[in-house]
């Protein structure tokens, strides 16, 4: 059948070009700060050995806590036009409040069921008058709160003084107060604990699924669709699914050597049919014929795999003294100038053959424009690919690096391949689809074996590393293919809106997993983790479906046409001058109730992380633009340098060098991505 | 049938300061009354009036035969009198949805139904011939002329009877005046009364029933399309005499 061969009528606006989910992706403020958050992130987990584990996350989204609720509600308030500059002692002053109300003024026996309602009473107040004084005034924030600032600093000062007679308010635990034990629950409770037994199953079914839903997603966007789906391949993948998820139980549950590689065959075959039969059910056979890899990325791939398969014969021939012995013969630079000409090799194989391919399709048309960037990108793919497995090559001494080696080719190949032939079948025919979606369950069920190994710490790393490349990677490539596919049938874009939302629920699911993982790492982690996430997800859901959303944005994008058009303008600035402060209160209690004591300098200076994560996190300093997400993001982008740099073992005495060049950059991309992203409007 | 709207001998005070002085016209559905002035005319003023900005010091208000007074622009929007003012009430950052729908949101509570949004902005502004790229993209990226359209479209979505539109034309190209001008009509061609306030005479004359000329806060006249000629029109508009004597002034050198 080949009537889907030629594209329905759109429908849609001739004028735009389908944007595809890349470009969709793009324009959302918070992108800049995720993958600036991303690459801080891979800069310490390349340098630092520790810092990528369960635990040691765990620590660093525990200290970004506070930072990131914090950031949430002065970015709320920053997209509405209005800065707060007494946030960060509104923090301190709280911790102040309770420490002292509870100590001093109810004694022993009397509750802090007064003191904390006291205090977010006092904040809600407080930022009440911000508001109405910034409202009522017109005058900048920036100079009310700057006042509001002040006052509170001394306020902070004396009443400690005067109160507990020094500059710290202490001892603010349970043995002074009786009611203190609920509040710590709710405010600073403990995830200390071993991970319980099925936490391990819970997190691979979950990672199974997430990666499951992903190739779904992947062949959603990409095949060529049926116009009836075929009911008789589902059982060849529910079948399929069923032997992969054996084998993956399998795989986890046994201890030798062995049967792993037998579990992991069982589960690659598995994997393989449950792709092989969704894709039956859903699309033309006729795209499928003949599936085999496309020429250009055959070569790069089985040189790749297969130099790392004889490497490996090799390397187990020899004993580990021999190993040591033929590993340090190449110095180091002449390993990195293989690496290098290997990747230049592949860079220029790669795209000698494409440009000859093209001219010879484009005998008597036009080459288009749209393949050449998409040559070079596959060319650079295919070096990565050639280099990282060169170098790979020159260390295999263990199984572990063996593993790592298949890992990264096969990850980086199977992109590869996916790029090739999509732009094959768009072009002409729609061979080699069926095996894309078999590369890809591979590099799934290499990831799965990585994450067999996730106890020890370095292992998780790399299984964490691997799900965001195989993730990100797959997705991102398909989405860049798909931008440049301008005709899309009707059928197209409803298979398309699914895709997506598989692609979501996949990529929530590896959230899940992940936050599971981290809460269950038995590291010292609070509640404050747990708020954030909440905090964020209600902002970011009142942000975008309600009304007071729309307001936030239409106050500070446009004052006077908010107040034409019937937005009680004042109304959602002092409204929102409350919440951060009242945000401000909440922050303190996580802080009061962890530490148990508040110095009375607490807080000062943070207001200006809080405006910065924001800002990295793509909200405009003149307001009507951002997002809470980002700023969560930028919270992220903050604190990872603090424990980053501690992993790394570099002197810490960096960190603010480093913080701030990270901050520049981060600005720097996220300005050109969303100049970018909307020149593509 | 009574007029949508008619003022009689409106006049109104600042302290000293007479900004306008008897004015009258009238707009009915379906018509378009232009009202010319040359700056410092009182147009402003007179939309202030009309858009329940300010209450005229003196003269009688009339919303279908009944005399008006409004206390707030709520309350002449209530009454279907809706003005869309040169800088279009719209954040340049908000998509064009989002500004649609701005201050009368869609959905229960505090939900905001952004699905019906979308579809509706979409659908509203195609019913106005208007052909928006894409219903997510920023106000601040649309033409000038396309803005005005979507703030035209959202006026007559929220149930405008009476439309005033404040110098729409005066900062766009002629392409631009020209798909402005085309909105216009078809606003009228719904039904709606339009008051067009506007310096050009040529954006005027095309689309206008009925033209009333301010200068220096009196009427120069309120004519029907046929009792006036475009050329008469723009020199009584440009201040007649006055413009005479500048040609002289000019020939002269």
């Amino acid at each position: 059948m080949s009537s889907t061969d030629a594209p329905v009528s759109t429908g849609g606006d001739e004028r735009i070009a389908f944007r595809g989910p890349l470009q969709r992706l793009l324009i959302s403020p918070e992108i800049g700060a995720l993958i600036g958050a991303l690459m801080v992130w891979t800069l310490f987990w390349a340098v630092g050995e520790q810092f990528s584990t369960a635990s040691a996350t765990a620590l660093w989204l525990d200290a970004a806590a506070p930072l990131g609720i914090m950031a949430v509600a002065v970015a709320l308030l920053m997209i509405g036009g209005e800065f707060d500059l007494s946030s960060g002692v509104m923090v301190g002053s709280m911790g102040i409040f309770v420490g002292i109300f509870a100590q001093r003024f109810m004694g022993d026996g009397v509750s802090m069921y007064l003191a904390v309602p006291a205090a977010f009473l006092l904040a809600g107040l407080i930022g009440f008058l911000n508001g109405t004084l910034v409202v009522r005034t017109g005058l900048p924030s920036f100079i009310v709160t700057l006042a509001t600032f002040f006052v509170l600093q001394g306020a902070n000062l004396v009443f400690s003084k005067r109160v507990v007679n020094k500059v710290i308010v202490e001892n603010i635990n349970a043995e002074r107060i009786s009611d203190f034990k609920p509040f710590e629950t709710i405010f600073a409770g403990r995830f200390k604990q071993d991970p319980p037994s099925f936490a391990d199953e819970l997190f691979l079914g979950l990672v199974i699924s997430a990666a499951a839903l992903l190739v779904f997603a992947l062949l959603e966007q990409s095949l060529v669709r049926r116009q009836a789906p075929s009911a008789k391949h589902l059982p060849v993948m529910a079948g399929g699914a069923a032997l992969a998820i054996a084998g993956f139980v399998l795989l986890h549950s046994t201890d030798g050597t062995g049967a792993n590689w037998l579990c992991a065959l069982l589960g690659l075959g598995g994997a393989a049919l449950a792709v092989a039969g969704f894709a039956g059910w859903r699309y033309e056979t006729a795209a499928l014929d003949g599936a085999w890899l496309v020429p250009a990325a055959r070569v790069p791939l089985f040189v790749g795999v297969g130099l790392l398969v004889a490497g490996w014969v090799v390397t187990r021939q020899l004993d580990m003294s021999q190993r040591r012995v033929i590993l340090s013969i190449p110095s180091h630079g002449v390993k990195v100038l293989i690496g290098v000409l290997a990747a230049s090799a592949g860079f220029a194989v790669v795209l000698y053959r494409g440009l000859r391919s093209m001219r010879s399709q484009a005998s008597g048309r036009r080459p288009s424009k749209s393949a050449l960037p998409r040559l070079v990108l596959m060319a650079c793919l295919a070096a990565l690919v050639a280099g990282s497995g060169v170098i790979t090559l020159l260390q295999l001494t263990t199984e572990q690096g063996f593993r790592a080696g298949v890992f990264v080719g096969t990850g980086a190949g199977g992109v590869f391949a996916l790029l090739v032939a999509k732009g094959r079948a768009r072009s002409r025919s729609r061979r080699g689809q069926l095996l894309l979606g078999c590369v890809v369950a591979a590099a799934v069920v290499y990831f799965g074996l990585l994450v067999r190994y996730d106890s020890g710490s370095v292992r998780f790393r790399s299984g964490l590393l691997g799900a965001l490349a195989i993730a990100a990677g797959s997705v991102l490539a398909n989405a860049l293919v798909e931008a440049y596919g301008k005709k899309r049938t009707s059928f197209d874009r409803a298979a398309d809106t699914r895709g997506r939302w598989f692609g979501i629920v996949g990529l929530g699911l590896v959230f899940a997993a992940l936050a599971l993982r981290i809460l269950f790492s038995g590291s010292n982690v609070r509640t404050s983790i747990l708020w954030w996430i909440i905090i964020t997800g209600v902002a970011a859901f009142v942000l975008a479906r309600t009304r007071w959303g729309n307001w936030i944005f239409a106050v500070g994008g446009n004052k006077d046409a908010a107040r034409a058009v019937g937005v009680p303008v004042d109304q959602v600035k002092i409204g929102l001058f409350m919440m951060v402060s009242l945000v401000g209160c909440f922050v303190g209690m996580l802080t009061v109730l962890r530490f148990n004591s508040v110095p009375a300098g607490s807080g000062v200076g943070k207001e200006f992380e809080y405006i910065i994560a924001a800002v990295v996190g793509g909200c405009l300093l003149t307001g009507g633009y951002g997002s809470v997400i980002g700023a969560s993001f930028g919270a992220m982008i903050a604190t990872m340098p603090t424990n980053g740099i501690n992993y790394a073992r570099w002197n810490g005495d960096n960190r603010m060098i480093f913080l701030g060049v990270v901050l520049f950059l981060a600005v720097l991309i996220n300005q050109k991505i969303r100049k970018k992203a909307q020149e593509a409007r | 049938m009574a007029a949508l709207l008619e003022l009689v001998n409106i006049s109104k005070f600042f302290g000293n300061v007479t900004a306008l002085d008897g004015i009258s016209t009238k707009v009915e559905a379906g018509r378009v009354t232009c009202v010319l002035g040359d700056n410092g005319a009182g147009k402003s003023t007179f939309i202030k009036i009309l858009s329940g900005l300010h209450e005229p010091s003196e003269g009688e208000y009339l919303v279908d035969g009944t005399p008006v007074i409004f206390g707030s622009p709520r309350d002449a929007r209530a009454a279907g009198i809706a003005t869309v003012y040169q800088d279009l009430a719209m954040a340049p950052l908000m998509s064009v949805w989002r500004n649609f729908f701005l201050g009368s949101e869609p959905g229960n509570g505090g939900w905001f139904d952004t699905s019906f949004a979308k579809h509706t902005a979409k659908e509203e502004l195609k019913k106005m011939g208007i052909d928006i790229r894409d219903i997510d993209q920023p106000v601040g990226t649309l033409s000038g002329g396309e803005r005005q359209s979507v703030a035209i479209a959202r006026a007559v979505y929220f149930g405008a009877r009476v439309l005033i539109l404040d110098e729409p034309t005066s900062a766009l190209g002629v392409r631009q005046s020209g798909v402005v001008l085309k909105y216009i009509v078809k606003a009228a061609e719904r039904g709606l009364g339009v008051i067009f306030i506007t310096h050009n005479p040529h954006h005027a004359y095309p689309v206008g029933d009925r033209f009333l000329l301010l200068n220096r806060g009196k009427s120069l006249g309120d004519f029907a399309k046929e009792e006036i000629e475009l050329d008469e029109l723009t020199r009584l508009m440009a201040g007649g005499a006055e413009l005479e004597a500048l040609q002289h002034e000019l020939g002269a050198r």
